[in-house]
């Protein structure tokens, strides 16, 4: 039997009331590749950023070679031969590729030549490995694809002994990923560990020979390759036996047309919808599903009337909901819950009652009304105490302060993007019931989710979008399931299954 | 509690340290320190002409400072307050020059809406930029500055020169019309009463009422203040625009109560002052009063200093530079001691 060059010790990592990581036990063997796979949010991210010295352990120990881990910081876990690249990288975009890697690399000499030693040698790897990246260009000039093969290089630049990789296939093209996979192996083939996060199985068939399972925090399960067929990890990764219950309020007899999105084009930065069009009935659930950073958030501002639409429209009983420029004005009427409360829909330095009372605020009235301590308990806010500061509330408390605000009272519609993020089981049952409730009383509510069971179960159809386009609009019948769903999100054929 | 323990300390804190630089600022000048500190406050706060002295020179700081608060509260960093107050002088200063024979009566709100106009348009220009095109307001009010001033020069070189001037650029001298009341013999003048009005008058606007709670919600989160139907670029403009207007009453009394013409140096950097005594009192308008009087003081003060114990002339702006560095670094050192301080 190999000796471990990492081993997690019962790691537990909290973040508040939130449990990250919870009692995890695993090790890492040289010169093999680990891939630690589960969805959104399972914590994989965060097991690895512990071994990094991001964060560190709540409780439990993480051993390095089978002395217990030394490492405070990344700047330690470096100097002990651990490198991490993540998602969003660390590039300076003014500097060359050589100058970026000059800059991590702890042998550079005070002054750099064109010719001097250690130019070529920090080069070494990237010739490897990119051999088509000009080190001379700078890194703004390059693709994001090419940004992480950089970035892997100032990791190997530091002869690492564990290199760990943060979703790295999710930015490349399959010609890139298919490089990248090969390298990976190579570099196990030299004796390097390789652990690699992600969600996709495509990454794990063509290079794993480890792969550890991570649901809500834990470590479900750990298997060598090959014994575990696929279709059995995806049931691990998605722990499909647990069902929520949740199912909409039957859509009424007669349908009237409530909400109703017309060839909505806007643009953001890195970002563009084009044409959308919806049509939402009173009492009906749309959910709408895609990969994040497809278009959801611009659309989510454009129908609440905070980003302006360049043509198209938007509207609620007949009346228009969209600005058409900044210096317009507008209220929303809509029941919205947007994404990341904290940046997008509380103002942290008021009180909580005064955060419930936004609407009321923002029209003038300078009154708040009592009503609050009710919502603030039947939303499960915690802690119930209306002159708190928002800033002091965790995410999870601020979501439900936000749905407090947005559903608590009667709404003509309803737009919920990602409402249960971060919750517990309990309010987001909760959080679904206050939204169906709506619904039952006329409410039309766009539903916008990554959650494809959740979405299964509680919409009467599904709208994917892709590209900033909803590329289909499918009646929820029975006969949607997350395979056909994953497919026309990716636009990849949902036959490609991974064993 | 009006005071707690932390301000307290704070505030302590910094007065110490600061005294202990001016101590050693003294000390490398060869004069003798403590000797100078009671002159600096016998010249601040000694006689009735020290003190008079002192409320002149507070008066365009505390309307600087007030004019760098209204956007402040929004969140908006102008340094323009320069740039409004000569705005406003140029302004004013038309009126009187169209219609030099106006009765007081008349002249005096005549001058004092035009100079506000002026210094309105001049904060309504990177307002509407920042609203419309996203920008960005501190470097167009910084490169605003500069125009403003170079246009009293143009003025006062060109058309507006007094031809019984002799060469010196400055337009002829204000009709007593035209020139604010003040107190007998000293240099208090109307400025001051108005000054100290917004001073009261903006503390009930930010703080009570409908339009304090808008403010307060579009600084804390632009989009949460649009998703309830604020603008955030009409508010951008309104609170540039009145930041303007303020700083522009500040250049007119200056050029009317204490230049009594228009010429080309109205302001010893009032603008930058007063932006540092906004920042300092966190655009808090009761707290700007008596910050707005203690660098008053100081400047004042550090001027008789140069001309009575021969200092030189570049003292004053050392020892505004020593307090503003550090009312703004020992808060931040006294915060990084405490217990449980994390970056």
């Amino acid at each position: 039997m190999q000796k471990a060059i990492a081993c997690f010790e019962n790691v537990t990592r909290r973040f508040g009331d939130l449990i990250a990581v919870n009692d995890a036990n695993l090790e890492i063997f040289p010169g093999e590749v680990t891939a630690i796979l589960g969805e959104n949010g399972a914590g994989k991210s965060t097991l690895m950023k512990l071994l990094y010295g991001v964060h560190l352990p709540s409780s439990g120990r993480i051993l390095i070679n089978g002395e217990p881990s030394a490492i405070t910081g990344p700047a330690d876990a470096m100097i002990n031969g651990v490198g991490m690249v993540f998602q969003n990288f660390s590039l300076l975009s003014a500097l060359t590729v050589r100058d970026n890697l000059l800059l991590a690399w702890p042998k550079t000499p005070y002054w750099v030549s064109e010719n001097n030693k250690g130019t070529k040698e920090v080069l070494a790897n990237l010739t490897r490995l990119a051999p088509h990246i000009n080190p001379h260009s700078k890194v703004s000039n390059l693709s994001v694809g090419e940004q992480q093969l950089v970035e892997l290089c100032k990791v190997l630049n530091i002869s690492a002994r564990i290199v760990i990789l943060d979703e790295p296939t999710s930015v490349l093209t399959p010609a890139e990923s298919r490089r990248l996979h090969g390298f990976i192996r190579q570099l196990a083939d030299e004796g390097v560990s390789v652990v690699l996060i992600t969600h996709k199985l495509a990454d794990v068939e063509a290079c794993a020979d480890r792969i550890a399972v991570m649901r809500k925090g834990q470590i479900v399960d750990v298997s060598p390759r090959g014994q575990k067929s696929m279709s059995e990890i995806v049931t691990l990764m998605m722990g499909s036996d647990v069902k929520r219950e949740i199912s909409p309020p039957a859509l009424p007899k007669k349908r009237v047309e409530k909400l109703f999105l017309n060839k909505i084009c806007a643009t953001a930065p890195g970002m563009s919808l084009k044409d959308i069009s919806l049509s939402i009935a009173a009492g009906e659930v749309v959910g709408l599903a895609g990969v994040a950073g497809n278009g959801q958030a611009l659309l989510a501002e454009v129908l609440a009337g905070i980003h302006p639409a360049t043509s198209g429209d938007v509207a609620l009983d007949g009346i228009s909901l969209i600005r058409r420029n900044q210096m317009e004005t507008l209220a929303t009427p809509l029941g919205y819950i947007p994404e990341l409360p904290r940046k997008n829909a509380v103002v942290e330095n008021m009180t909580l009652a005064k955060n419930l009372n936004l609407r009321a605020l923002a029209s003038g009235k300078a009154d708040v009304n009592n009503e609050v301590q009710d919502l603030l308990t039947r939303f499960h806010v915690n802690p119930p105490e209306i002159d708190r500061y928002a800033s002091t509330l965790s995410g999870g408390n601020l979501q439900k302060l936000v749905s407090a605000r947005e559903l608590g009272r009667p709404r003509a519609a309803i737009l919920a993007c990602y409402p249960t993020m971060g919750l517990d089981i309990s309010a987001i049952q909760m959080i679904y019931r206050e939204i169906f409730a709506q619904a039952e009383a006329g409410a039309a509510v766009l539903w916008i989710s990554e959650d494809l069971d959740d979405l299964i179960a509680g919409s009467h159809r599904i709208a994917i979008i892709r590209d900033g386009q909803l590329v289909a609009v499918k009646d929820n019948d029975g006969k949607l399931n997350r395979d056909t769903l994953g497919a026309m999100m990716t636009g990849l054929k949902p036959e490609r299954k991974v064993a | 509690m009006l005071v707690n323990r932390d301000t307290f300390l704070v505030v302590s804190a910094t007065i110490l340290a600061f005294f202990l630089l001016i101590i050693g600022f003294f000390i490398l000048l060869g004069k003798p320190p403590f000797e100078m500190i009671g002159m600096l406050l016998t010249y601040a706060l000694g006689d009735a002409y020290s003190i008079s002295q002192t409320l002149a020179k507070t008066t365009p700081i505390l309307l600087c400072a007030l004019a760098a608060a209204v956007p402040g509260r929004l969140g908006l960093i102008s340094v323009g307050a320069e740039g409004q107050l000569y705005a406003g002088a140029i302004t004013g200063t038309a009126i009187v020059l169209a219609a030099p024979d106006l009765p007081a009566a008349l002249m005096l709100p005549m001058m004092l809406v035009c100079a506000a106009l002026g210094g309105a348009f001049y904060g309504y220009i990177p307002g509407i930029l920042r609203a419309r095109l996203q920008i960005n307001e501190t470097i167009t009010t910084l490169v605003l500055n500069y125009v403003t001033v170079l246009w009293v020069n143009a003025l006062v070189f060109g058309p507006w020169k007094d031809p019984a001037s002799q060469g010196w650029p400055a337009t002829i001298t204000f009709p007593s019309a035209a020139i604010l009341p003040a107190l007998p013999a000293s240099r208090i003048h109307l400025g001051l009463l108005i000054a100290v009005a917004f001073a009261i008058a903006l503390h009930f606007f930010f703080t009570r009422g409908a339009s304090s709670q808008k403010i307060q919600i579009l600084a804390g989160n632009r989009k949460v203040g649009e998703m309830f139907g604020l603008n955030f670029g009409t508010w951008v403009i309104a609170l540039m625009a009145m930041g303007g207007a303020i700083a522009g009453i500040a250049g007119i009394a200056e050029v009317s109560a204490i230049q009594g013409r228009l010429q080309p140096t109205i302001s010893i950097g009032y603008g930058l002052t007063g932006f540092l005594v906004s920042w300092l009192s966190r655009h808090q308008p009761l707290i700007i009063l008596p910050v707005a009087f203690l660098v008053g003081g100081l400047v004042a003060a550090s001027d008789a200093l140069q001309l009575f114990a021969k200092v030189p002339a570049a003292s004053a702006i050392i020892l505004q530079g020593m307090l503003f560095a550090v009312a703004l670094a020992v808060p931040g050192i006294i915060k990084s001691m405490r217990p449980g301080y994390e970056r």
